[in-house]
């Protein structure tokens, strides 16, 4: 039978509670350094980055958790040392482990390096303190956290490593578990069934709207960690890769979900966990981006159009599919949080033609009341949301976040409408744009 | 003999080289042994470039003359080269649907030869006259040659219409004699020509003093005579460069680009994002045995601030330098000298991994100079 409605539960994911930073400290940490006190300019930072932790003199280590990971932050020698371990290889080491390692994790464009040492893999940056500017630390400290919390227990269950120092999760209770249980099966369920709706429709936007919606509510509801969030974002990597070809992302969705239809409780239990995190995982949400998603713009304008052509189901799905997308992807302020979470609440279990109209309105509602109202406005009427979506995870995903090409604004087609006179010299040859 | 007859040998002893500053990269042609015709907007504002030679070894040219206006310069080699000359057609009867020839380095590729007509012989735009052509050119194919079927050069590649199809132009060749001829007849050392009245002016002024043209509203006159300051990135690399013994202007790859070998070790360096400089060196390929002791060596923290990854199976050497490390300036020697460690250590260590770890050269790696069997 035809799917009718969604469901849409609240999240079973803790909500994290992210003290606001001090852009002073910020700012004297970088005094600090330029006036020659580098230590000072460090400890600044760190007090920027980790507001409400007690940060001490760095001589004896700082420990902070993200998530699964433990990073640490040290100077001795004046030599300020960050590290995080990811596994220990045991004997013999696992050719496959040391092959991801390499190809994975080492790279350009990032300051820390995985290194071994003796049989541990370390995530690990160190140098003179002199040349650990505050930016660089800040930098370093939110990317090498976030890198290390991606390889959790899934490098356990891909190459048979130990991984000696990591963070435990605290366990959902019964209660919270089979809500999840419940979620999980419901949602992949819906998944499916929309899965059917796509290939019969054929539409490269459903396809887009399906597969945003597929991963980012699991994202938003079920805390969920090791193999199987790996497994996920692999998955999503390719089914929402908008450059790839249709019938591969179809394929690697309907993939996708007879693997996670197959999942069963104990294996779903065993990756589930509620994590402290130092740093945010998630994206500062901003006006603009409200703005951009929900606001008057050709985004919105298409969904409305297809209101209007009654097709109900496509319009519900992308307005959920943004929805979820803000709420898994961002931190806002309780007052947004709130107004983003009673649209979803107000459409669950709706059918399709209440479900589009009522997040329409509450989607009008938020961007007049949060979005932005200034400049720049006019910039941002071609669906960054999801692109963002989709260079989010890969940023996530594959820990380049930094990389040039993966910029949502690089898949922007030029604005320039009147021929012009192109000179044809190159900028840089392909030869090293490949690397860039 | 008809050009498109002409084997792939022959195309590639032609004197036509890829030309290579910190703004981009282009094509050039030989007018003699020692000079080379090219665009001036692919050579300025620098007044020394690099010119790859077949063997992908540069040499150094000085830019000798420029003419802003037409989109014409000359470079002087620093040794004479023995690419085949193409003559620069006496005959300016060119008509529609005659076969034209382009030669060049699309897009960064090794020389290539695209093919079509003239569509019309005398375009006029931008208040000059133009060869116009559908023949398939590209950035890149700036300053090369347009020939004909005997291989003589009717035109020089400038530009093409954006946002059309099939719609470049050439310089006619009316206009390359006279430019060619002009600086023979011409003693100065370099000198840029007014483009108003053809002038040749040898110094910087505001005014041209033949035509009272003002130069610098119209095309930054003092760009050509006085060099602008280089970002402080590039002076940083620049100057890691020469503490290693490399020529930056023979490193220069394009803007925030550089890419040379040494020995036999590729170096590539370049600009990601505003944060990071990164150097790299694309130095062996991973061979089927034996590995877990390769990727234990390639991790190990001794290497450490350098580290290494795998692209497929191609290893590269890696150092990343914060750009804010760049701008503190008590720092600058330090950082320089671990560039210049790591260029060093990027020749012996691709040696280190064939001879020790059964690697085998990387597809860019100069086998001759690699020490050992292999060399």
């Amino acid at each position: 039978m035809a799917i009718s409605s969604l469901t849409l539960p609240a999240p079973i994911r803790q909500r994290l509670s992210v003290a606001p930073r001090d852009f002073y400290r910020r700012d004297h940490a970088v005094e600090l350094f330029e006036q020659g006190d580098a230590l000072g300019g460090a400890i600044e930072a760190l007090r920027y980055l980790l507001p409400g932790m007690e940060i001490g003199d760095l001589m004896s280590p700082l420990r902070l958790v993200q998530g699964t990971a433990r990073v640490y932050v040290s100077v001795a020698d004046d030599i300020l040392t960050v590290r995080a371990h990811l596994a220990a290889l045991g004997d013999p080491p696992s050719t496959a482990a040391l092959r991801f390692f390499l190809t994975r994790i080492s790279g350009t464009g990032q300051l820390y390096q995985p290194r071994l040492r003796g049989d541990q893999v370390v995530l690990e940056f160190s140098d003179r303190l002199s040349l650990v500017h505050p930016l660089k630390l800040i930098e370093l400290m939110q990317r090498i956290a976030m890198e290390a919390d991606n390889h959790d227990q899934w490098l356990i269950d891909a190459f048979g490593v130990t991984t000696p120092d990591r963070e435990p999760l605290t366990a959902l209770s019964d209660e919270e578990f089979e809500r999840a249980w419940t979620i999980w099966q419901a949602h992949w369920e819906a998944v499916d069934a929309l899965m059917v709706e796509s290939r019969r429709r054929r539409i490269i936007r459903f396809l887009d709207a399906l597969g945003a919606f597929a991963v980012n509510q699991v994202r938003y509801t079920l805390p969920l960690f090791g193999s199987i969030r790996q497994r996920l974002n692999d998955a999503a990597d390719d089914f929402t890769d908008r450059d790839e070809d249709p019938s591969k992302r179809d394929a690697a969705l309907s993939k996708c979900i007879k693997e996670m239809r197959a999942i069963g409780r104990e294996e779903l239990r065993a990756n589930l966990g509620h994590a402290r995190y130092a740093i945010s995982p998630l994206h500062e949400g901003t006006p603009s981006l409200l703005t951009s998603m929900l606001g008057a713009g050709s985004r919105m304008q298409a969904t409305s159009d297809l209101r209007a052509a009654g097709r109900a189901l496509e319009a519900s799905l992308e307005l959920v599919a943004d929805f979820l997308y803000l709420l898994a992807h961002h931190t806002w302020s309780a007052p947004i949080e709130q107004s983003l979470r009673q649209a979803l609440d107000a459409v669950s279990d709706k059918p399709w033609r209440e479900a589009a109209d009522t997040l329409w309105s509450h989607a009008n509602q938020i961007a007049r009341t949060y979005g932005s109202h200034g400049e720049g406005e006019d910039d941002v009427d071609e669906a960054p949301g999801a692109e963002h979506a989709v260079t989010y995870q890969k940023a996530m995903n594959r820990g380049q976040g930094n990389e040039g090409p993966a910029s949502p604004g690089s898949r922007r087609p030029s604005r320039e409408r009147t021929p012009v006179m192109w000179r044809l010299s190159v900028a840089a040859s392909p030869a090293i744009g490949a690397h860039l | 003999m008809n050009l498109i007859d002409i084997a792939h040998d022959d195309i590639e002893s032609l004197g036509v080289y890829q030309v290579y500053t910190g703004g981009g990269t282009g094509t050039g042609f030989l007018i003699d042994a020692e000079h080379l015709l090219t665009n001036c907007h692919v050579v300025a504002p620098y007044r020394q470039v690099a010119v790859e030679m077949r063997d992908k070894t540069r040499i150094k040219g000085t830019v000798k003359r420029l003419h802003p206006y037409r989109d014409l310069a000359i470079v002087r080699l620093s040794r004479p080269v023995d690419g085949a000359l193409m003559a620069i057609s006496e005959n300016d009867e060119l008509r529609p649907k005659q076969s034209v020839h382009i030669l060049g380095f699309p897009v960064g590729l090794p020389l290539s030869l695209t093919e079509g007509v003239i569509s019309h012989p005398k375009q006029l735009l931008d208040e000059q006259y133009f060869v116009q052509t559908d023949a398939a050119i590209n950035p890149g194919n700036s300053g090369g040659p347009i020939l004909n079927d005997r291989r003589e050069i009717i035109a020089v590649t400038t530009c093409k219409l954006n946002q059309a199809d099939a719609v470049g132009f050439g310089i006619p060749a009316v206009d390359v004699r006279k430019f060619v001829a002009d600086f023979r007849a011409q003693g100065a050392d370099f000198g840029v020509q007014c483009p108003a009245c053809e002038e040749l002016i040898t110094r910087k002024t505001r005014y041209c003093p033949n035509c009272g043209t003002d130069l610098q509203s119209r095309h930054d006159f003092d760009d050509y005579f006085e060099a602008s300051d280089d970002h402080p990135l590039v002076q940083f690399v620049e100057g890691a460069l020469r503490q290693a013994d490399i020529d930056p202007v023979l490193a220069r790859h394009g803007n925030h680009n550089w890419s040379f070998h040494v020995g036999s070790a590729p170096i590539k360096i370049w600009c990601c994002c505003s944060e990071h400089l990164n150097f790299s060196s694309p130095m062996a390929q991973t061979p089927t045995r034996d590995l877990t002791r390769l990727f234990q060596f390639l991790l190990s923290e001794d290497h450490a601030p350098i580290a290494f990854d795998l692209t497929g199976s191609t290893i590269r050497m890696n150092l990343v330098v914060h750009t804010a490390d760049v701008f503190t300036e008590s720092e600058r020697n330090v950082l320089a000298a671990r560039v210049a460690h790591f260029i060093r250590k990027a020749d012996s260590t691709d040696d280190l991994l064939i001879q020790q770890y059964g690697c085998q050269p990387a597809p860019e790696t100069q086998t001759a100079f690699l020490k050992g069997e292999h060399g």
